[in-house]
């Protein structure tokens, strides 16, 4: 019996990053995981609603984690800010009734289902690097990523705030490198790797964002990285698609191609790379797929 | 008891050291001796001159932050032995907060900070002429204000905001709690001119949500969620014309009109005059399939639900 999850891939993924989207539902099976999808769910505001309204995010939010609720799983997520936005609600709404009951007003007048508060929202790393995901991953004897040197990239929101995120140290995360050794890769570790790639900023502010993704890019390809492993999209559009914005503003290039976990997962289990859709990325993969022979 | 090689930032411009560099003390202390006992005693016992900014030793003063092992602290609510755990290292490297220029040893140059603290106005400024008798306020309206009001002003937000490492000229944490602490008190009368004063260009919408503050804060400010409430109150007060706010805007239409992002209208609305000049990333985008083929909104199961709960529900903040 396959694990079942309520899937909320998030927009970008949906959308923009379609490859991300494609490579998870690809890959499921063979971790054993039934992805059920949320018809209902909108977007999750991505800070942007939490920022201009906070109460219509709360309430937005909570209208995901009900639907969810309803179908009897937990939330599986593969990008760090939709994480961030659904466990901060189901926070706010498990830690005081009275927060959850006016939610449940709104809800229940708006014709939509009440939450009872008895769902959890996991990101796929999290999920992958326990013992459980592990052992599904050892369970299908990875063909193994022929010790391709690969830099891990958190991003913030998957490790801070700790007090709503909680699933690692976020000074001293290690989920991203147990599954790069267990892969058969070699971790390319740097300072950068838990520090922000800028997106939330990039079409406002963009210069500040993309000094900020210079830190990780430079750090990544300093530390003699192939390629560096992001588990959100928002990030990879910052290191990926923005790349070439940063190395013409800070003058340098980093070359360095940027893949989604799933994908990086993909390639050591032997998933077919026309199925991982790498044509879709800005910064070419073609020398990571040399040298795990993919 | 516990033996500690503690390597701290040198750096004495005064005495012709113009490069820093990190010097090695070891240490013999008490399993719970705090890691500004500890450098006061190098500085009594070993070497006089290490330079270390300090007042209250309690926790409220806001002097003694620095980095240890990489990491902001407030030197005297953290024991070394903790240090060590947390870290994962037997040797405690001290550095200066991050964000500032050194100018002796741990101790650096707070200006900057001290001059975006003052242009936050971090005061009341009541409307209206005094009353005769005090003003009262309700607990509950405290209340809303109580998280921020506990700021010491020990800069560990600062220090590790990615936003001012990437913009010096960011006015950062601290001083948006402040700002919000008074935005939001009732006896003050400035809350529209607060939300355009906060709005300029290195203001609330520089801030990239690297929650490093919210992490790091010793106190429980969470520095990022003033910041958003900053956010809140701009959009209250329909000061909302810039492209951080108008950025938010664009994912309120998307809400309204489809359920999830349209991802076609997010660039252009939130930068129209620049969104031009991003026209060949644009177009590398779109050849690489990045942007949407159709320009029709993404349509979630019972999208009336979120319609009436756009129309419906109220902010509090």
């Amino acid at each position: 019996m396959p694990r079942q999850f309520a899937y909320y891939p998030g927009c970008v993924a949906e959308f923009s990053s379609k490859e991300l989207n494609a490579t998870t539902k690809a890959l499921a099976p063979l971790l054993d995981i039934e992805l059920l999808p949320m018809p209902q769910a909108t977007c999750c505001g991505a800070g942007d609603v939490a920022e201009a309204k906070p109460n219509l995010y709360l309430t937005l939010n909570v209208r995901i984690l009900s639907e969810a609720e309803a179908m009897g799983v937990d939330i599986l997520t593969i990008c760090n800010v939709c994480t961030l936005n659904l466990r901060r609600a189901n926070k706010m709404v498990k830690d005081d009734p009275r927060v959850l009951e006016a939610v449940n007003e709104e809800l229940v007048k708006a014709g939509a289902r009440p939450y009872q508060g008895t769902i959890e929202v996991t990101h796929l790393l999290w999920f992958l690097a326990t013992e459980e995901g592990l052992s599904l991953l050892e369970a299908r004897g990875p063909r193994g990523l022929n010790g391709l040197k690969v830099a891990p990239y958190y991003g913030c929101q998957l490790l801070r705030p700790s007090s709503v995120m909680g699933f690692e140290d976020p000074d001293r995360p290690q989920s991203l490198e147990r599954l790069i050794t267990a892969l058969g890769g070699e971790v390319s570790d740097y300072e950068g790797k838990s520090r922000c790639c800028g997106f939330p900023i990039i079409l406002a502010r963009e210069e500040v964002a993309l000094k900020e993704s210079h830190v990780a890019l430079s750090g990544a390809r300093d530390a003699g990285a192939q390629v560096m492993v992001t588990p959100c999209p928002l990030c990879h559009l910052a290191m990926d698609a923005y790349q070439r914005k940063t190395e013409q503003l800070m003058g340098e290039e980093y070359a360095m191609p940027v893949l989604h976990l799933p994908q990086l997962i993909g390639l050591a289990l032997g998933l077919p790379t026309k199925t991982m859709e790498f044509k879709r990325h800005l910064v070419p993969v073609d020398e990571v797929l040399s040298i795990v022979g993919a | 008891m516990p033996e500690t090689t503690f390597r701290i930032f040198r750096y004495q411009p005064d005495s012709g050291e113009t490069e820093s560099y990190h010097q090695d003390f070891q240490l013999e202390h008490g399993e719970k001796t705090t890691l500004l006992d500890a450098i006061l005693r190098i500085q009594n016992e070993q070497d006089g001159t290490v330079a270390v900014r300090y007042s209250c030793r309690s926790a409220i003063c806001g002097s003694c932050a620095c980095k240890a092992n990489g990491k902001t602290v407030l030197a005297c609510m953290t024991q070394v032995e903790h240090v060590k755990t947390d870290s994962g290292q037997e040797i405690v490297q001290v550095d200066p907060i991050g964000n500032f220029t050194p100018i002796k040893d741990l101790v650096v140059d707070m200006t900057p900070f001290w001059e975006k603290f003052k242009a936050v106005k971090p005061f009341l400024i009541p409307d209206g002429p005094a009353p005769e008798k005090e003003r009262l306020v309700p607990k509950a309206a405290m209340e809303k204000i109580a998280n921020e009001s506990k700021c010491i002003l020990c800069a560990a937000c600062y220090s590790e905001c990615n936003s001012l490492a990437a913009d010096p000229e960011f006015v950062g944490p601290a001083a948006f709690a402040w700002g919000y602490r008074f935005a939001a008190d009732e006896r003050d009368g400035q809350r529209k001119n607060r939300a355009k004063l906060y709005s300029g260009e290195h203001g609330v919408w520089d801030c990239t949500r690297c929650m490093f503050c919210n992490e790091r804060c010793p106190k429980g400010v969470d520095p990022r969620d003033a910041i958003e409430k900053l956010g809140s109150i701009a959009f209250q007060e329909k000061v909302t014309s810039d492209k951080g706010a108008r950025h938010a805007k664009a994912f309120l239409i998307s809400l309204r009109t489809g359920g999830k992002l349209n991802e076609i209208l997010i660039a252009p609305y939130t930068d129209p005059l620049g969104a031009p000049f991003n026209a060949p990333l644009a177009l590398r985008m779109a050849q690489k399939g990045k942007l949407p083929k159709s320009p029709l909104t993404h349509k979630v199961k019972d999208r009336d639900q979120v319609k009436k709960l756009i129309k419906n529900v109220k902010e509090t903040i």
